[in-house]
C-alpha cells in the first residue's frame, strides 16, 4: 500500500471543488486532526500506547481489511432514560444548550434558558420534521449526517479547542456565497447571510465559547426551529469521530489491573464516549478489539459519518403501494448517504403520516430513524506479526443508580460513590488474573494531569 | 490477589427466589423434550361459547405444568444423565398460551397488555418480519397452514414428554377437555427429535446449543439456582456471568413480565420489565412459527456456492459442508467455527462443557469448572472482523456475545435473547444429514440432495420454532428484523443470516448475500434467492401465570 493521496471531503461531496484551496485545505484539517488527537493521546498515555495512524502520514505495510462499524440512528441515550414512548417524543424536539449531558428529569421545562437550542440525537444523525399547517400530519422527515465541520470549512474556519485536547483552529479559502446558497437549496430561500452569522459569542453555562461572535453558527434558526442543515448535537462531529478513534486503539486496564474488553466497560472506565449511546460504545470497542489483535487501526477516506440505508422492510403506504418512492437521498451515495429525505409524492395522495411500519402509523421522526443505519469505516492494517503496544490506566469510570438502573451516569475516579449507588463493570475483563497490582490512588495521582476535560469533543463533563 | 470484599465483589447482586408454583414450566426452565405436540383451539362463534371457554381454562390449570414441577422433572434427568441411570419419567409437561383474539373472548383486559405486535398478531406482522409479501408466493400469510389472516389461533397448547405414546396419550387427554368443553381443535402437529440425529434440525446441524440461563433461585436455599452454575470461583469474572461455560445468565425479566430485568450492568439487575395488566405478572410471551425447511434445495445451493467459491484464490476446498458451517457458525455436531475453523470436532460439539465457550472480540481461555472437566480443545482466537466465523453466521448474527453492536455495548446482547422450547416436525429426509452427504461426495456417489423435491406433504419437514421473551417487539422481532434480516447489522462486514434470514425489502426479489474472508483475508460473496426456509404458520400468544388462569382468564 502507500500513502493516501488526500484526504476528501465526506461523501466526495462536491462543493468545495469549485473553491481555489478549499479541497487542499480540507486535507491539510483532516490530517492535523488525526495528527493532534494522536499527538494528545501519546502525551497522555505514553508514546507507545497507540495503533492509531494518520494515513496520509503512515503507511504501515500490512493487509487492509475494512470493517464498516454500524449503528441505529435512534437515540439510545433517550430510550434508556426515558422508555421508548417518551423517548420518541422528546427525540423530535429541540433541547436548550444547557441540558446538554444533564437528561433532566422533565426536559419539557425549557424555563430560564440561553434560548440555544440543539437536537438531542446524539447518534451522528439527525432529523427534522415538517408538519402541516395543523400539526398534524407529517409532510416530510429530513435526515442529515453531515458534520458541522464541512459547513464552518465552507465559511472559513472551523475553530478549534485550547482545552485539552488542543486542536488548533483551522482556517479555509470558504466561499460564504455558496453557503447561503446550500441553505437555500437545502433549507429555504428565506435564509439570508446575517442568519448564519453569531451576532455575540454563545457560550455554555461554564463560560466556555461554543461559538466566537462573527462565525459561523451552527445553532442557527435555519439549522434548528426552522429547519435542518447539518449536525449540531454537541457530540455529533468529525473532530469527536477522528479523537474517539485514537483514543479507543489504546489498550485500557481497569484500577484493578485487568485488561478491558467489554463495551460499555472499556468505554466507561476509558472516558472515550458516551456510554448510553448506540454509538460511542460500538465504535470504540469494535477499534479496541482490532488493535488489541495487534492491528495498526485508521479510518477510510473520506472520512465521515454515513447513513448507511434505510430498511422499508414491514412498511405499508395506504394505496398498497411500494414505499421506495417515499425516500430520496438528496446529498451523498448509497452507502454514504448525508442527506436524505422521507416525503411522499404529491401525487400519490397522502403523506408521511399515513404510512405504517409494522403496522403502525409514523407519528414521529423517531420511529423512521429506527429503520435507520449509521456507520463509519475503520481500516484494519493487519501485519503479519502483530504489533505489541503498552496499556493504559484508565482516567474515569461511571457508576449506576441502583434506583433506577437505567443507565449509567459518570463519575470522576477520583471522586466517592455517591451514596445509593453502585459502581458498574466492576472487574470486567478479560478473566485474566490482574496484570499489575495498583491501588485506586496510584492511578489517580498518576494520571491526574491528563485528567481531561473532553466536553467539547465527546459531550459530556467530569 | 484479591481481599474477601473484592472477591465478594464478582458475585452478582443477589438473585430473586421466583413463584416457582406460579409460573408455567415452558418459561422457566423451559420444556426442552425429544417429543411434543401442538394443539391450537378455537372457541367456537356462538352463544356461550366464551363462558365454556372460561370454565375449561379454569379447569385446565390444573393440568398445567408449573415451574417447580418442570425444574424438577429437569434435575431429575440431568440427575439420571450424570449417574447414568434409567430416569424416572413423570407426566408430559404441558403449557398453555393465547393469542390476543383468543384472550379478549376472556377478558376485556387483553387489550390493555402492552404489545402493538401481540395485538395485530403474527400474520399482521408478517410482512414486518420479511416473509412474502406476494400473495403467490408460498410464505405468504394467505397460504399458511395455521395462522393465517382470519384462521387465528385462540390459544395454543403444548404437551412434551420423553416418549410419543407418552405424549399422545396425555394430548388424548386434553382432546377429551376439549371435546368436552365443545372447544374446536382447529390444528394440531407432533414434533419429534430426529431418530436419526437427535438434536439436529433438518439440514443436518445440532441445534439449541446456545440457550441464556435465567438468573433466580427456586427457593430461599442461596445455593438453589434454577440455571446451575459449572464455574468455579476462582474464575473471575466469568464465574458471574455465565451457567455453562459461555451460557449468558439473564436477568429474569429478559424472560418473564413484572421480574428485574437487565441494566447496563450484566451483575447488577434492572428496573423490571412492566406488568401492566396486573395479571400479566409471571407470565411471558410466546411466538410460534411453523418454519418448512427445504433440506435438497439448501443443500444444492451449498454445493453449487462451494464450488464457485473453491475457484477462488483463499477459497481452495471450500465444501458444501463447510461452507454451510461457515454460515450458521458452528459444524454439523455443533463444533463452534471459532474454535474450530477448518474441520468439524465431533468431541468437541458433543461437550456441553465446552462446545459453547468462545468469544468473538478476544482469546478465549480454558476456565476452571467445578467438576473439574478440563477443556483442552483449541480455544478460539480474537475474531472482531469476522475472519473466521463471518458476522453474516446465524449464531454470531443473532448473539453478539462479547461484541458491541449496532445498538451499543453488550447489554444490547442480553436484552436481546430468546429461550427457545422448539422442536423439528417431519421426517428426516433420506440420508438427509450433512454427514452423510459429505460421505456421500467422498465417493464420488450422486449428490442424493439435488434430486427434485416434492411440495406434498409426506416431504413436509421443518422446524417448530416456539420462543420465550418477555418483549416480542424488543426480543423475537428485533433479532429476525434488525439482525437476522439486515444486511448491516450488528456489525459489518456482514449481509444477511443466509441461513434463516428472510428479505423483502423493495426491488430486492429475496436476495440475501454476505461475505465471508478466504485464507489470504481475500472477500467473496455468497448470494442467493433461494428460500429454502418457508413460513408456513404460527402466532403470537400469551402464557398467563398460574394465578391468572385460575383467577382471572379462568372459571365461572
Amino acid at each position: 500500500m502507500a500513502l493516501l493521496a488526500r484526504y476528501d471531503a465526506p461523501a466526495f461531496l462536491p462543493d468545495f471543488d469549485s473553491i481555489p484551496g478549499q479541497v487542499e485545505a480540507w486535507n491539510k484539517a483532516v490530517s492535523a486532526w488525526f495528527d493532534q488527537n494522536i499527538a494528545d493521546d501519546k502525551d497522555a498515555f505514553g508514546r507507545d500506547t497507540l495503533l492509531y495512524y494518520n494515513a496520509a502520514t503512515f503507511d504501515p505495510g500490512g493487509v487492509e481489511v475494512e470493517q464498516e462499524i454500524t449503528w441505529n440512528a435512534f437515540p439510545k441515550e433517550l430510550l434508556r432514560r426515558y422508555g421508548r414512548e417518551r423517548a420518541l417524543v422528546l427525540a423530535d424536539r429541540l433541547w436548550p444548550i444547557e441540558s446538554f449531558g444533564v437528561y433532566p428529569s422533565d426536559p419539557d421545562n425549557t424555563n430560564g434558558t440561553m434560548g440555544v437550542l440543539y437536537r438531542p440525537q446524539e447518534e451522528y444523525c439527525e432529523w427534522h420534521v415538517v408538519r402541516g399547517p395543523d400539526l398534524g400530519k407529517i409532510l416530510r422527515i429530513i435526515f442529515t449526517s453531515e458534520p458541522p465541520e464541512y459547513w464552518q470549512a465552507l465559511f472559513g474556519l472551523v475553530p478549534g479547542s485550547k482545552m485539552p485536547p488542543v486542536i488548533d483552529d483551522q482556517h479555509f479559502p470558504g466561499d460564504r456565497d455558496k453557503l447561503l446558497h446550500l441553505y437555500h437549496e437545502l433549507v429555504s430561500y428565506d435564509v439570508r447571510q446575517p442568519d448564519l452569522i453569531a451576532v455575540d459569542d454563545i457560550k455554555d453555562e461554564d463560560g466556555e465559547i461554543l461559538v466566537r461572535k462573527g462565525q459561523y453558527n451552527i445553532y442557527n434558526k435555519w439549522n434548528t426551529t426552522l429547519g435542518i442543515a447539518h449536525l449540531n448535537s454537541p457530540p455529533n462531529s468529525l473532530v469527536a469521530e477522528i479523537k474517539l478513534g485514537a483514543d479507543a486503539s489504546i489498550r485500557y486496564l481497569n484500577p484493578q489491573g485487568y485488561l478491558l474488553v467489554e463495551p460499555e466497560a472499556l468505554i466507561c472506565y476509558a472516558g472515550y464516549g458516551g456510554a448510553n449511546r448506540n454509538s460511542d460504545p460500538t465504535i470504540g470497542a469494535s477499534v479496541n478489539a482490532l488493535a488489541r489483535t495487534g492491528a495498526y487501526v485508521t479510518l477510510r477516506n473520506p472520512v465521515g459519518l454515513y447513513m448507511d440505508h434505510i430498511d422499508l422492510s414491514g412498511w405499508e403506504a395506504p394505496d398498497q403501494g411500494s414505499v421506495s418512492d417515499c425516500v430520496r437521498i438528496i446529498r451523498g451515495r448509497p452507502g454514504m448517504v448525508e442527506r436524505m429525505v422521507v416525503e411522499v409524492p404529491p401525487a400519490r395522495g397522502f403523506a408521511v403520516s399515513d404510512l405504517m411500519i409494522a403496522g403502525v402509523p409514523i407519528r414521529y421522526g423517531g420511529q423512521v430513524a429506527e429503520c435507520i443505519t449509521v456507520k463509519l469505516t475503520g481500516i484494519a492494517n493487519i501485519l503479519p506479526k502483530p504489533i505489541s503496544r503498552n496499556s493504559a490506566l484508565t482516567a474515569a469510570h461511571r457508576m449506576l443508580d441502583p434506583r433506577w438502573p437505567v443507565a449509567v451516569n459518570k463519575l470522576k475516579l477520583t471522586d466517592p460513590i455517591p451514596a445509593g449507588s453502585v459502581e458498574a463493570f466492576l472487574f470486567q475483563g478479560t478473566g485474566d488474573a490482574p496484570a499489575l497490582a495498583v491501588r485506586t490512588e496510584d492511578i489517580a495521582k498518576r494520571l491526574q494531569p491528563a485528567v481531561r476535560l473532553k466536553r467539547a469533543r465527546y459531550g459530556f463533563r467530569f | 490477589m484479591m481481599d474477601d470484599r473484592e472477591h465478594e465483589s464478582f458475585q452478582a447482586a443477589h438473585e430473586p427466589v421466583l413463584p416457582m408454583a406460579d409460573i408455567q414450566g415452558i418459561i422457566v426452565p423451559g420444556f426442552l423434550k425429544q417429543h411434543h405436540t401442538l394443539i391450537g383451539v378455537c372457541a367456537p362463534d356462538r352463544k356461550g361459547a366464551n363462558a365454556e371457554f372460561r370454565r375449561f381454562i379454569g379447569e385446565f390449570a390444573e393440568e398445567v405444568t408449573t415451574a417447580l414441577e418442570a425444574l424438577k422433572d429437569r434435575r431429575n434427568r440431568r440427575a439420571a444423565k450424570q449417574n447414568r441411570a434409567e430416569r424416572i419419567s413423570i407426566r408430559p409437561l404441558v403449557a398453555i398460551a393465547f393469542s390476543h383474539v383468543g384472550l379478549l373472548k376472556v377478558t376485556m383486559g387483553a387489550s390493555s397488555l402492552p404489545s402493538d405486535a401481540f395485538r395485530q398478531g403474527l400474520s399482521a406482522r408478517s410482512g414486518y418480519l420479511g416473509d412474502p409479501s406476494n400473495p403467490e408466493s408460498p410464505g405468504h400469510p394467505g397460504k399458511w397452514k395455521i395462522g393465517g389472516p382470519g384462521h387465528e389461533l385462540d390459544a395454543l397448547i403444548v404437551v412434551a414428554g420423553d416418549t410419543r405414546d407418552q405424549v399422545d396419550a396425555r394430548a388424548d387427554d386434553v382432546q377429551r377437555m376439549l371435546d368436552g368443553a365443545r372447544l374446536k381443535v382447529a390444528y394440531q402437529e407432533k414434533g419429534d427429535v430426529r431418530d436419526d440425529f437427535p438434536g439436529r434440525e433438518h439440514f443436518g446441524f445440532s441445534d439449541g446449543i446456545s440457550q441464556p440461563g435465567i438468573r433466580g433461585r427456586a427457593s430461599d436455599d442461596p445455593g438453589d439456582f434454577i440455571t446451575p452454575r459449572h464455574i468455579a470461583r476462582e474464575a473471575e469474572p466469568a464465574h458471574a456471568q455465565f451457567g455453562y461455560p459461555g451460557q449468558d445468565l439473564v436477568w429474569p425479566g429478559v424472560l418473564l413480565l413484572g421480574q428485574p430485568a437487565s441494566s447496563p450492568d450484566p451483575l447488577i439487575p434492572g428496573i423490571p420489565s412492566s406488568a401492566v395488566p396486573n395479571w400479566s405478572q409471571n407470565g411471558s410471551y410466546l411466538v410460534f412459527r411453523r418454519l418448512r425447511q427445504h433440506v435438497p434445495l439448501f443443500w444444492k445451493t451449498m454445493e453449487s456456492e462451494a464450488n464457485r467459491l473453491s475457484k477462488l484464490p483463499g477459497f481452495e476446498g471450500t465444501t458444501a459442508q463447510k461452507l454451510a458451517a461457515h454460515l450458521v457458525g458452528r459444524w454439523p455436531s455443533g463444533a463452534p467455527v471459532n474454535r474450530s475453523p477448518l474441520n468439524d470436532d465431533e468431541a468437541l460439539g458433543n461437550e456441553p462443557l465446552a462446545n459453547n465457550h468462545f468469544r468473538f472480540d478476544s482469546d478465549a481461555k480454558a476456565l476452571p469448572l467445578t467438576s473439574g472437566f478440563e477443556d483442552k480443545y483449541p480455544q478460539s482466537k480474537a475474531d472482531p472482523a469476522g475472519i473466521t466465523c463471518p458476522w453474516a453466521a446465524h449464531i454470531r448474527k443473532v448473539n453478539t456475545r462479547d461484541s458491541a453492536s449496532d445498538t451499543g455495548g453488550r447489554d444490547s446482547t442480553y436484552i436481546r435473547r430468546i429461550l427457545r422450547v422448539g422442536i423439528p416436525y417431519g421426517k428426516p429426509l433420506a440420508d438427509g444429514d450433512a454427514d452423510v452427504k459429505s460421505e456421500k461426495d467422498k465417493k464420488g456417489e450422486e449428490d442424493p440432495y439435488v434430486k427434485t423435491e416434492s411440495q406434498s406433504d409426506k416431504d413436509d419437514r421443518g422446524l417448530l420454532f416456539l420462543s420465550i421473551q418477555a418483549s416480542i417487539e424488543d426480543q423475537f422481532e428485533f433479532l429476525v428484523t434488525r439482525w437476522m434480516g439486515d444486511p448491516s447489522r450488528p456489525k459489518m462486514p456482514a449481509g444477511h443470516d443466509i441461513l434463516v434470514g428472510q428479505n423483502d425489502a423493495p426491488g430486492e426479489h429475496r436476495e440475501r448475500r454476505c461475505v465471508l474472508f478466504g485464507s489470504g483475508l481475500q472477500q467473496a460473496t455468497v448470494t442467493t434467492n433461494a428460500q429454502w426456509i418457508v413460513p408456513t404458520g404460527g402466532g403470537y400468544f400469551f402464557v398467563p401465570s398460574l394465578s391468572a388462569l385460575r383467577e382471572v382468564l379462568g372459571g365461572t
